[in-house]
């Protein structure tokens, strides 16, 4: 009996024990994989870089100084947000009309139609890229239309190797994931709705103004969000189209700070800049995203929902 | 001077006044399926008409037709003299309140109950006026800024009717408007209802598959079977005259015997004698004629019977059987019988009468005019 009684025993009736051994292994991963690196970063961006461009392990702001009173760093994060907020703009454009389509207009084929939106997310993302290559180069498909039609006489220049390109390309690259979350909430809108919206008098555009529309702001901010955190941070995209232009983007102006100029503390201090202004916006997106999400409870309405609870506790 | 007042006095108001909705042949097929099978039916104003039926009967589509959010495969819908049938439902003078509920989430309680007036563009003045009006009849005043979700079932039931109210419809639709609400609340929101149709004056065409609530309601039921009216008339109609075996099975509680047409009995006439479990009994005769030898139903209501001791009285119905079962349902003990041919009998027992010990012989009769000879 005794020596049955072993650790495995003594394991089982401590409930904490379970619980952090079970914990053990995501948290260990995340701190690994997540947790470390950025704490890595972290300490670049605030270490020191010697005359030899070597690395002294001495803690000094130095880096985020020259991030911002050099005006190429601060410029290249706002051309980047510009690029971003382009596609991002670009992609809600192309992929509400369509979700819309999708979740009330298609009856048939509807997996079909949305797989056709999807499937592009399985071809490899640099293919997809080179892809814009071959169409919008010197030679490319686009300049050889136009030029058969008769309308150029002189390939176009800047549709390859410009700011163009990259916004075309990442509108591309990133639409399916502005379309999902906004196909998701308009799926999710009980026809029973609309039909209460018709029956008071509303015609369909008041109905889309007044219900639809309202109704899908939680998919729509989640979809601009995809495409502008993805897009702000994309680097392969500029790198292979951008041409002259790509050199503003901040990524690959985090790339070359790391590569080219072996200048990691800078590198680190820009990378963590981008990181904070992602996070910040994320943090907002989630915000307004619960703010519009009236299905769920909100914090905002817990809180009345136990004053209201109080109040009638008190009465009686 | 008295003979001018007299009536208008006395006489109770006519159910149906004016025909104010009229399906006329109204049929509706979804490919091969025919939801509304030739339906027709008037609808007078004032009045509380109820759609009754199983599910799949026609009810719910029969009302979204008359909504507009089906178009009739064939037929035609009027109001007010007019054809309606081809309107969307943004151009009908008709309010619908839906199933379950489908209030704006994103709205408050002022703003679902304002939409329709808002839409319509009625200046904010009077906006704010009816609005107030309707939820205070609803008793919502204080709740007209919180969110349908942080109201009760109940609560968000009453705002569906008032956001259709406060439009002051000629029409409203209600599709099981009770069917989420438990029992006891729904109870109270019947007549809640049925009162406030009668102060308002508003025709309603309510649907339910609730028998009980259609009796309680209704001024007038359509009972609809496999896209067809079975029988149309007020509750007692439908209750004490069932037209068809169905109708007698679906509305209430009954005994179905089998039975035989002693001798022919031409259309209308007084009564039909009827062999039961091999004896000769009394029934209203039928609408239709009947022939000898046919087989029909005689529909009996448990409560329509009672046990009897030794002497018949006169005019009754008369039957022998052996107690089974005395089962004790709270407000009343119900007694079942076999027959001699293995038909069961169920008869609700009277505060007057003493409980039969199982497998004795008790002998029940009913007044000849409480059965009902069914043919179909």
């Amino acid at each position: 009996m005794t020596a049955g009684a072993t650790w495995l025993d003594r394991f089982r009736s401590k409930p904490r024990v379970r619980t952090a051994l079970a914990a053990a292994l995501p948290v260990g991963w995340v701190t690994t994989f997540l947790f470390l690196p950025y704490l890595l970063l972290l300490m670049h961006s605030l270490w020191k870089l010697d005359d030899n461009q070597m690395i002294v392990h001495q803690w000094t702001l130095a880096s985020y100084r020259r991030l911002f009173t050099t005006a190429v760093y601060p410029s290249t994060i706002w051309f980047s947000a510009k690029i971003a907020l382009s596609v991002t703009l670009l992609s809600l454009f192309l992929a509400f009309p369509l979700a819309y389509l999708l979740a009330f207009k298609v009856k048939r084929h509807k997996n079909l139609m949305y797989m056709a939106v999807i499937i592009p997310l399985w071809v490899s993302y640099l293919v997809r890229a080179y892809a814009w290559k071959i169409i919008l180069g010197q030679e490319g498909i686009l300049n050889g239309l136009l030029a058969q039609a008769g309308l150029i006489h002189r390939p176009l220049e800047f549709l390859l190797y410009s700011k163009w390109a990259v916004i075309i390309a990442l509108t591309h690259i990133y639409t399916p994931f502005t379309l999902m979350p906004i196909y998701a909430v308009l799926e999710a809108i009980p026809n029973s709705l609309k039909e209460a919206s018709q029956d008071l008098y509303a015609g369909r555009w008041n109905t889309f103004r007044h219900v639809i529309l309202p109704l899908s702001l939680p998919g729509v901010l989640a979809g601009c969000t995809f495409a502008f955190v993805l897009s702000m941070g994309d680097f392969i995209a500029p790198q292979l189209l951008g041409g002259n232009d790509s050199a503003l983007m901040v990524s690959n102006v985090v790339v070359s700070l790391f590569g080219v100029a072996y200048n990691w503390p800078l590198g680190a201090a820009v990378s963590v800049v981008m990181l904070v202004i992602v996070v910040s916006l994320l943090t907002l997106a989630n915000r307004l995203e619960r703010r519009f999400n009236y299905r769920g409870e909100t914090a905002a309405a817990r809180k009345t929902d136990a004053l209201a609870a109080i109040a009638t506790e008190a009465r009686a | 001077m008295y003979h001018t007042l007299l009536p208008t006095l006395f006489e109770s108001p006519p159910l149906v006044t004016d025909s104010l909705v009229e399906l006329r042949s109204l049929t509706k097929r979804f490919g091969d399926f025919v939801a509304i099978d030739d339906v027709s039916l008037h609808i007078g104003a004032g009045e509380f008409l109820t759609l009754l039926g199983a599910s799949g009967s026609g009810k719910t589509t029969t009302l979204r037709m008359i909504a507009g959010f089906e178009q009739p495969t064939a037929g035609e819908i009027w109001m007010d003299g007019r054809p309606i049938h081809f309107l969307p439902p943004y151009k009908r003078n008709i309010n619908t309140v839906f199933q379950n509920y489908a209030l704006f989430p994103h709205m408050s309680v002022w703003d679902n109950v304002s939409y329709g007036l808002r839409m319509r563009h009625v200046a904010k003045p009077e906006i704010t006026e009816r609005v107030g009006q309707v939820l205070e009849m609803v008793h919502l005043e204080q709740l007209a800024r919180r969110a349908p979700r942080q109201l009760s079932g109940g609560q968000q039931q009453r705002v569906a009717l008032a956001r259709a109210l406060v439009n002051r419809p000629k029409v409203l639709l209600l599709d099981e408007p009770l069917g989420a609400l438990d029992l006891k609340l729904r109870k109270e929101m019947q007549l809640e209802l049925k009162h406030l149709q009668t102060q308002v004056g508003i025709t309603f065409v309510y649907v339910t598959h609730d028998q009980e609530e259609a009796l309680t309601m209704s001024n007038r039921i359509a009972l609809m079977r496999a896209g067809r009216i079975e029988q149309l008339g007020s509750p007692q109609d439908i209750y004490d005259r069932p037209a068809t075996r169905y109708v007698a099975d679906f509305i209430g509680e009954t005994n179905l015997l089998p039975a035989r047409v002693a001798s022919p009995v031409p259309a209308g006439s007084g009564r039909v004698t009827l062999i039961v479990d091999g004896q000769p009994l009394l029934a209203p005769a039928p609408a239709s004629a009947t022939s000898a030898g046919q087989e029909v139903w005689l529909s009996v209501r448990p409560e329509g019977m009672s046990l009897v001791n030794g002497a018949t009285p006169g005019d009754h119905n008369v039957l022998d059987g052996t107690v089974e079962e005395g089962i004790y349902a709270g407000s009343l003990t119900k007694l079942r019988l076999r027959l001699k041919d293995g038909a069961t009998l169920v008869l609700h027992l009277g505060p007057s009468d003493h409980a039969v010990p199982v497998g004795r012989t008790a002998r029940v009769a009913w007044p000849v005019d409480h059965g009902v000879c069914l043919v179909g």
